[in-house]
């Protein structure tokens, strides 16, 4: 429920919100769909790294969606609970519980992230790729803050999948 | 601390191509677009995105 409302509804979603600034809405679509429709990087990562985020920010709009390209690489609920939980053994790799520590890191201190965290995902997808996570990492977690801040979204606790993404709002709205 | 990512082959004398980001040149564009957007247009003035920039590298201790 966000607290703009003398620009948009009270139940505003991401979008509605956003697209106040319609400009930067549309530069951020084109942004954020690129890891995927490109396949930077894997979408299972992607899927992991995105829902410690949100959980770690407390954005259940986040938290409740499940991309379909990951679900479709592999990624089962049991997995998809366990990274949103932070429980790197439940996983289904080393590298994806070594994504998922960096993602935590990301989010908690920046600055613990050391030269074997780095490697441990480095050397095995690459440094294109690795580049392309930590890019995703900071949209995550920048635009769930974007969401709770704002209160925008929704707060159902039922799981959603949705469509390869072209923006946040847009994928809850394809359900 | 050494470089944990290694200097691109942009050989582009612009500094974020020539940082990690050029690893990645189609989303060092699209970061680009939205990132001047922001600077350029806006009823925010660019004093306080400025503050906010500063602030925020300085919570984040990052020097760059």
């Amino acid at each position: 429920m966000t607290w703009l409302t003398s620009v948009v509804s009270v139940d505003a979603s991401f979008d509605d919100v956003f697209g106040l600034r319609p400009d930067l809405h549309d530069s951020f679509q084109a942004f954020y769909g690129l890891f995927w429709e490109q396949r930077l990087v894997d979408p299972v990562l992607l899927e992991v790294a995105r829902l410690r985020i949100a959980q770690l920010n407390g954005c259940t709009t986040e938290t409740t969606l499940r991309y379909r390209p990951a679900i479709d690489a592999g990624l089962s609920e049991d997995h998809a609970l366990a990274a949103r939980d932070g429980n790197p053994g439940a996983l289904a790799s080393p590298l994806q519980g070594a994504c998922l520590g960096l993602a935590e890191k990301f989010v908690l201190d920046v600055h613990s992230i050391n030269d074997d965290d780095v490697a441990a995902v480095r050397d095995v997808i690459g440094e294109g790729a690795l580049v392309a996570l930590i890019e995703a990492m900071a949209l995550f977690d920048g635009f769930t803050r974007f969401a709770v801040i704002l209160g925008v979204g929704e707060t159902s606790d039922s799981v959603t999948i949705v469509d390869v993404p072209t923006s946040m709002g847009r994928s809850r709205g394809q359900r | 601390m050494s470089p944990r990512i290694s200097t691109p082959k942009t050989g582009s004398s612009d500094p974020m191509a020539a940082s990690a980001l050029g690893h990645q040149p189609s989303t060092l564009r699209a970061f680009q677009q939205i990132y001047g957007l922001l600077w350029r247009r806006g009823i925010v003035s660019a004093e306080v995105k400025e503050t906010a920039r500063l602030r925020n590298a300085l919570i984040t201790d990052c020097g760059y």
